[in-house]
């Protein structure tokens, strides 16, 4: 098999893998190998799914002796087969990085005799890659559940980022859908590489040239949609994860149903983009906008909406803590206000000291007026003359986004009205007049 | 009213810069232009780049606002506004008159001038994070990687560090064609900037080099996934504008 056709085959296997983020490490070339690595991550490129493509992500095999129900790499499916060599791999980072196609390696696999064995291959095609090829950039690399610790901790002091794969968010599931892995197996190396990071740290104050393990954190996926799980469930598996296992990174992969079996739901729509959005969302208010989960959603409603985002959907049903006053309220506030991120809310906080702000101001710093304006006042004034009420708000809200989606399922806020039908303002077709003029309306 | 004439270079603006100070000049008085247009009621100075007194700004500037703020205001000079001149002298003599603490140039957005200049640093931050990301060598016969740009802002100076950090070990050159400027790094050597030069080289790729553009263009289709296709997504991530210079989107297609 050549080389292309072995990329194809193992990048097809792969690409249902999230993670492609190059972030959380910042390291400087050392002037004698190549490669060198920026914190914020750098996206070489975007497929044509909108996705970006930062590292070569690629399986080392995607010859799998498990039969996970919702992979495209299970052994009783019928697909093309391959494995790299080590040396494959090293060339092909080498090759795209000296190009700037890539930021790095993302080396995951499919398991190739044992758990361990495989770890062993992925760890033996790292030490190449940094010892003999000297690559010193981007490398994230998949811990094998059920792997000797021993192999996954030498992989560590090689990798940037490790990852173990949580799939899905309950055991149930888990057992359902993946009868060869277990919730433990899966917990086990991640608090292994938890363990490790925190040991590390506390060598690295001590000795401060200590090779460093996992720099970049290590990060997990959930597959959304496969299983009956609601988002509430979902977003407190995700909390619990940040903070018991110290994880930089959840990833949602929406489900796509690439294998037919019958225990996987069918989705006629597409993949549960929306939702995986919605979950998105709710992660980085999670992380960067010290929300709680219990905030975001509760038994009661146990789905997020589909029409506002997290924050305005949170903002709206408490609105007893708005209007927030720009100039004066605290920062932990302002980052609660629909449409001030997190770089707005800083840049208020700074140039609030040598100035009071107006809406005008606001605009500048970027802070996205047409969704902050019901929610904030400047100088004790709103921008226009708004009712602070759920109703008016919501309508206001999801108006201008998309009329003809709104209410269109049957999910509405606004009141029911004899006259004001969603179809009244449509314009008459001509079939409609055809219809009208010989009486069939 | 004093009008300062500057080219649109670094040391030019920052020559002015000191002269305005050296001169003792009212500076809600004084204007540093970067076009010839005449403006009215105004005395012209004409500027000559000098390097001491170019240095001897860039030392206080990074000695007061600490070298991150100091980076972004030759960003906001780097954009090729006609007012970014004026921007960034207004925003260095509030700084330096309001005292303001290292790292915090940029806090007092509500200043219309501090805001222009930090606009204008963000605009071309953008483009050299989206050089960074989007550039793209080739190998030539002789071994050098080479890349052509054709930057919306003069950004090479910026650019040039970051590859010499991350490929110290390897000859490459970056040249942007709308600017007909080189930027050059020999291996294991400092880079340096060419203007100018004849743009007609001789460029042969090397024997491997299209082998790797078709793996790599093979890759990327292979890696998207068709039931999650959003083409507005990817446009928006990634201009139409930098498509011209990626190997990805070249219009030949891998054949099986």
């Amino acid at each position: 098999m050549s080389l292309m056709d072995k990329l194809g085959v193992l990048t097809d296997a792969a690409k249902y893998d999230v993670a492609c983020t190059s972030s959380g490490v910042d390291r400087r070339g050392n002037g004698k190998s190549i490669g060198n690595c920026v914190a914020a991550g750098i996206c070489h490129s975007f497929s044509a799914d909108g996705r970006c493509i930062s590292l070569l992500k690629i399986l080392l095999t995607n010859e799998c002796i498990y039969d996970c129900k919702y992979c495209r790499n299970r052994c009783s499916n019928d697909i093309p087969r391959a494995t790299f060599t080590p040396e494959e791999i090293c060339v092909l980072t080498m090759e795209f990085y000296r190009r700037n196609y890539i930021e790095g390696l993302f080396l995951s696999s499919g398991i190739i005799k044992n758990p361990t064995f495989t770890m062993e291959l992925i760890f033996r095609t790292l030490w190449l890659l940094r010892n003999r090829y000297h690559f010193n950039g981007y490398v994230h690399v998949k811990a094998i559940p059920g792997a000797a610790p021993e192999v996954i901790e030498k992989a560590g002091f090689l990798a940037d980022r490790m990852s173990v794969n949580l799939e899905l968010p309950t055991a149930e599931g888990l057992r359902a859908l993946a009868p060869n892995k277990h919730r433990k197996s899966i917990l086990t190396p991640m608090r292994q590489i938890q363990n490790g990071i925190q040991v590390n740290q506390n060598d690295l104050v001590l000795y401060r040239s200590a090779p460093r393990f996992v720099a970049g954190g290590q990060s997990t996926q959930m597959i959304i949609g496969a299983t009956p799980e609601s988002d509430y469930h979902i977003i407190n598996v995700a909390e619990g994860l940040y903070q018991k296992f110290g994880l930089k990174r959840v990833f949602y992969s929406a489900f796509v149903n690439v294998t037919g079996d019958k225990a996987l739901p069918a989705l006629p729509g597409g993949p549960p983009l929306l939702r995986e959005h919605r979950l998105y969302q709710a992660d980085w208010l999670l992380r960067f906008y010290g929300f709680r989960a219990e905030e975001l959603l509760d038994e009661n409603r146990p789905f997020f909406n589909v029409m506002l985002d997290p924050k305005e959907d949170w903002a709206v049903r408490h609105l007893e803590q708005f209007p927030v006053e720009i100039n004066r309220a605290p920062f932990e506030m302002l980052l609660r206000i629909p449409g001030v991120g997190v770089k707005s809310a800083r840049r208020i906080v700074a140039a609030r000291r040598s100035a009071n702000l107006t809406f005008m101001d606001l605009k500048k710093i970027g802070v996205v007026l047409k969704r902050a304006l019901y929610f904030i006042t400047c100088a004790g004034r709103m921008m226009y003359p708004v009712k602070l009420e759920e109703d008016y708000i919501v309508r206001h809200l999801t108006e201008e986004k998309d009329r003809i989606q709104f209410g269109s399922d049957g999910m509405s806020y606004r009141q029911l009205s004899l006259f004001d039908d969603g179809n009244y303002s449509k314009p008459v077709s001509p079939v409609e007049q055809l219809q009208t003029a010989v009486g069939q309306l | 009213m004093i009008v300062y004439r500057c080219e649109a270079s670094l040391e030019s603006v920052f020559t002015a810069v000191y002269l305005a100070y050296e001169q003792k000049r009212v500076h809600e008085d004084t204007v540093l232009c970067l076009s010839d247009e005449p403006l009215l009621f105004g005395e012209d100075v004409k500027v000559v780049p000098d390097i001491s007194k170019t240095h001897k700004v860039i030392r206080t500037l990074i000695r007061r606002f600490g070298e991150d703020d100091y980076i972004s205001l030759c960003m906001a000079l780097a954009s090729e506004d006609e007012e970014s001149a004026q921007a960034v002298y207004r925003t260095i003599v509030r700084g330096l008159k309001s005292e303001c603490p290292r790292g915090h140039l940029f806090d007092c957005l509500a200043d219309a001038n501090v805001h222009k200049a930090f606009a204008l640093a963000r605009g071309v931050s953008t483009e050299i994070g989206h050089q960074k990301q989007f550039l793209r060598f080739q190998e030539l016969d002789n071994g050098v990687l080479y890349a052509k740009i054709g930057a919306k802002y003069d950004v090479m100076v910026f650019l040039m560090p970051h590859f010499a950090d991350r490929l110290p070990i390897e000859n490459f050159m970056i040249y942007d064609e709308k600017r007909n400027l080189f930027g050059i790094h020999p291996a294991s050597h400092n880079w340096y900037l060419l203007r100018g030069e004849e743009a007609g080289m001789r460029l042969e790729l090397s024997e491997e080099e299209t082998y790797y553009q078709e793996l790599f263009r093979h890759f990327c289709t292979t890696i998207s996934i068709e039931g999650r296709r959003n083409q507005k997504l990817q446009k928006g991530m990634l201009p139409l504008r930098f498509r011209e210079y990626m190997v990805e989107f070249a219009s030949q297609q891998w054949k099986q």
